[in-house]
């Protein structure tokens, strides 16, 4: 049994992945602008939009400023831009990053949302209709919201593999999915009845969900490190052999001539001839190929975010110590309801929060002391990080989540921290901040023209582009 | 585990909302920097002056007297909103499971002022709510219109339960279809007699509950046919028959408008206010979030619904078609002092419930 060896290197080159694409996209820029001026055939077109106020990233405002869109990307963002020739002119007062709802329904039927018998290794893109719900898609565009994040199984125990998607419907595949595998979800303490409401469940079964995670996570380490100690060994292994092979190579002469020999002496004693044979180290076998934990190695080496929908207090405080080990482990907790009670310590382990705005009800049980309309604020002031999301069982809540953020802004959200929840913020939490989020030369073109405020109920969400496509205009 | 309607729960006040003896409180005077009045206008600034739980001025240019507690707000003060159509304080009292017709079941017997979703109602600003039976029976019995603060009855009668969609069939008891369901309600209106002679002498308002457009078609014929007044409770049919509703002389209970709500149903609501309907917006609280009530009026307003309306709708026009129109829902001489005090226009979303008072006393306050 070998030594058991620190697992030092990330084996999932997701981050340098992610840069070799974008340095592609630049590349991919530079050609486009050199050979093809504006009119790709079917691709998105370009466009010149040109607004009073410009919010490149929350905080982050310059004032009459225009944006170059060109094959799907942010082209360029400044102040004394000029039109491209032959590009589409938009103009408007106020423009910012496209709304990210992390926690929808939308583009998924109900069958694979609520699919309970899901595990790690379900791909929610695989499920994924881009035709479907087509009116409430618009809906959701004209609020300003973009890209979702959809789950299948969204309330069952383990969930799988999320992923981000743009809204604007009738978008061949590549061009929906944004992120195939942006999270692992799980869920702990969620009644099994349709929608996953957390109802009031035995408390066996709720610790039952907690080892599940737990377990879950456990394993996808151990595989990790017997992937990683194989790898080891098999490097120790061919060195072995090399060195055997160097070995032999030096001494060939004489090996022929002992051969040789050797051949000679058993043809005079009529004796047959035996081979030398070398003794050779078995080869390392790797660990038995498993799905599921390929994508939990991911989840417990910090390459892909897991996700946990938990309530009550006593399920956050044994997650957060079940957890306690892995710390390489980037957890998300959804819904949260009783948060607050482990805001310290979700703050000091950098667990982000995805609040659901308006909590529901309290039910005939009359169960959640701690549902209060204020949990993304005092959880903000915390020191916590707080996404905002529509709760992902209603594919037609996307549409509200603007909404949303406004009633967490008038229940102490700050209203800075609230956009950059439904911009960056979110785009950082699922890995995909270098595709969304902000308006910077590179990115998605996710971008939203406005006559007013974002995140607020007197402006009006004017154009939509998505993907580089323009896809709501004012009505006539 | 259902227990019969009517059963009483806990000590309850009936008769007149307020209560507090003179000379037992100083007058209240609210210097707000905008009143929101029920016609749609706006003092900026103005005063609103109380005494025993009556509103006894408001206006611009108020004369406060000398021994009154003044409270200056630097925001919006409106008039406590009013949730038609919730069972809060008594979830499991709002349905018989064995019979169907219950005509004198009171609601206002039946519920627990204790039972922490009140507190919610009030810190969303809901100063007022009607308690409905379930829509499960074919008349489940009377509603009410209470406070959420202590439970005060304001309107022991509010509206008489009729159930006119599928939900009121059941295959283990009478009626177990529709047609059977329509003809019991004729029987019992054609020589009316107790409560229903009540409703059909227009003494007691009804509220049909309906879940299709036909139920909202049969309702309004109904209601002709009988001389009935009342309202109808599902906005997205009756939206669609908005003009029928409206010279029946019919109300609409909208909603509860969930966030997601098909937007149809945001339109069916737009298209009451275009035909002159009056309504008000459902709750179903505690199942739903009290915030549900503004976020609704909000949803309507982002879709191109009149703020003024969408104001009355929540004040004046609910308190109207719960029967207490003279005595809640609006910052006027001689109604009840129940006032919000928000940090900004209340259909904004960002605007938060400050204070409430309720019948001129301080009934929930933001912490600092």
């Amino acid at each position: 049994m070998s030594q058991p060896r620190p697992v030092t290197e990330n084996p999932i080159k997701r981050k340098t992945g992610m840069r070799a694409l974008t340095g592609w996209i630049h590349l991919g820029l530079c050609a486009g602008a050199l050979a093809l001026p504006s009119s790709a055939e079917d691709g998105p077109p370009t466009l010149f939009i040109k607004v009073q106020r410009l919010i490149r990233r929350p905080g982050d405002e310059i004032q009459n400023a225009a944006i170059i869109v060109r094959a799907g990307k942010i082209a360029a963002v400044g102040v004394d831009l000029q039109k491209p020739e032959g590009a589409r002119e938009i103009e408007g007062a106020v423009a910012c990053a496209g709304f990210i709802d992390p926690w929808a329904a939308l583009g998924l039927g109900a069958d694979s949302l609520q699919d309970l018998g899901t595990s790690g290794a379900t791909r929610t893109v695989d499920g994924l209709d881009p035709w479907s719900n087509e009116h409430l898609r618009r809906e959701a565009l004209r609020a300003g919201v973009t890209v979702v994040r959809v789950q299948a199984g969204n309330s069952s125990r383990v969930g799988g593999v999320g992923a981000l998607v743009r809204v604007a419907p009738d978008l061949p595949r590549d061009e929906a999915v944004v992120l195939g595998d942006c999270d692992v979800s799980m869920s702990v303490g969620l009644s099994t009845s349709p929608g996953g409401q957390p109802e009031r469940m035995d408390p066996f079964e709720r610790i039952a969900d907690l080892d599940r995670v737990v377990s879950a996570v456990e394993n996808g380490r151990s595989y990790l490190l017997a992937r990683t100690e194989h790898r080891y060994e098999l490097e120790e292994w061919q060195k072995k052999i090399a060195e055997k092979d160097t070995e032999l190579e030096k001494d060939a002469k004489k090996a022929k001539k002992d051969r040789e020999k050797e051949q000679k002496d058993a043809t005079e004693k009529g004796k047959p001839f035996q081979e030398k044979k070398y003794k050779e180290d078995k080869r390392p076998q790797p660990p038995r190929y498993d799905e599921d934990n390929e994508i939990l190695a991911r989840v417990a080496d910090g390459g892909v975010p897991l996700l946990v929908q938990a309530h009550r207090s006593a399920e956050i405080r044994g997650l957060l110590s079940g957890t306690a080990g892995f710390d390489r482990l980037r957890m998300i907790l959804a819904g949260g309801t009783e948060a607050l009670s482990c805001a310290r310590t979700l703050a000091e382990r950098r667990v982000v929060v995805l609040v659901s705005p308006l909590p529901r009800g309290r039910g005939d049980l009359d169960e959640y002391e701690q549902s209060s309309l204020s949990l993304a604020g005092d959880l903000s002031r915390a020191g916590v990080t707080v996404l905002l999301g529509s709760g992902g069982s209603n594919p037609g809540s996307s549409r509200d989540l603007p909404l949303l953020a406004e009633l967490a802004v008038g229940n102490g959200f700050d209203r800075e921290k609230a956009f950059e929840a439904l911009t960056l913020g979110a785009a950082r939490a699922f890995d995909a901040s270098e595709r969304l989020g902000s308006l910077e030369r590179g990115k998605d073109a996710e971008i939203l023209v406005l006559d007013g405020e974002p995140l607020s109920s007197t402006s009006t969400v004017r154009y939509v582009v998505s993907g580089g496509r323009l896809v709501v205009e004012p009505q006539k | 585990m259902i227990s019969i309607l009517g059963l009483v729960l806990a000590p309850l006040v009936l008769g007149t909302p307020t209560t507090a003896s003179a000379g037992e409180s100083r007058p209240l005077a609210i210097r707000a920097d905008r009143v929101l009045l029920a016609d749609g206008k706006t003092l900026s600034p103005g005063v609103i002056l109380a005494e025993d739980g009556r509103i006894t001025a408001v206006g611009s240019d108020v004369d406060i007297p000398k021994d009154a507690a003044v409270v200056e707000h630097k925001g919006t003060a409106g008039a406590g909103l009013i949730a038609l159509h919730s069972y809060s304080g008594a979830p499991w009292e709002m349905r018989d499971s064995t019979r169907t017709v219950l005509p004198d079941a009171r609601v206002a017997l039946a519920f627990d002022p204790a039972r922490s979703d009140f507190e919610d109602a009030l810190e969303a600003g809901i100063t007022s709510l009607v308690l409905a039976p379930m829509p499960v029976a074919l008349c489940g019995g009377i509603s009410a219109l209470v406070k959420t603060a202590g439970g005060t009855v304001v309107e022991r009668d509010a509206q008489l339960s009729l159930g006119f969609s599928a939900q009121s069939l059941r295959n283990d008891r009478f009626p177990t279809s529709y047609g059977a369901a329509i003809a019991e309600l004729e029987r019992l209106f054609e020589k009316p007699e107790g409560t229903f002679a009540r409703a059909a002498s227009k003494k007691l308002p009804v509220l049909f509950e309906v879940t299709s457009r036909e139920d909202v078609a049969r309702a309004v014929e109904f209601s002709a046919r009988h001389g009935l007044a009342g309202a109808i409770h599902g906005a997205a049919w009756a939206g669609e028959l908005a003009e029928q509703v409206k010279s029946a002389g019919l109300s609409v209970v909208c909603g509860p408008l969930q966030v997601g709500e098909e937007r149809r149903d945001l339109l069916a609501v737009l298209a009451l206010a275009k035909a002159g309907v009056p309504f008000g917006f459902g709750l179903d609280a505690p199942g739903n979030h009290p915030a549900m009530l503004r976020t609704g009026a909000a949803m309507c307003v982002r879709e191109g619904l009149d703020r003024a309306t969408a104001w009355r709708a929540l004040t004046s026009e609910a308190a109207r078609i719960a029967g207490a129109g003279e005595r809640v829902g609006a910052l006027a001489k001689g109604m009840s002092a129940d006032i919000v005090l928000w940090s900004g226009d209340p259909l904004d979303l960002a605007s938060a419930v400050k204070a409430v008072y309720v019948d001129g006393k301080l009934a929930w306050e933001a912490k600092p």
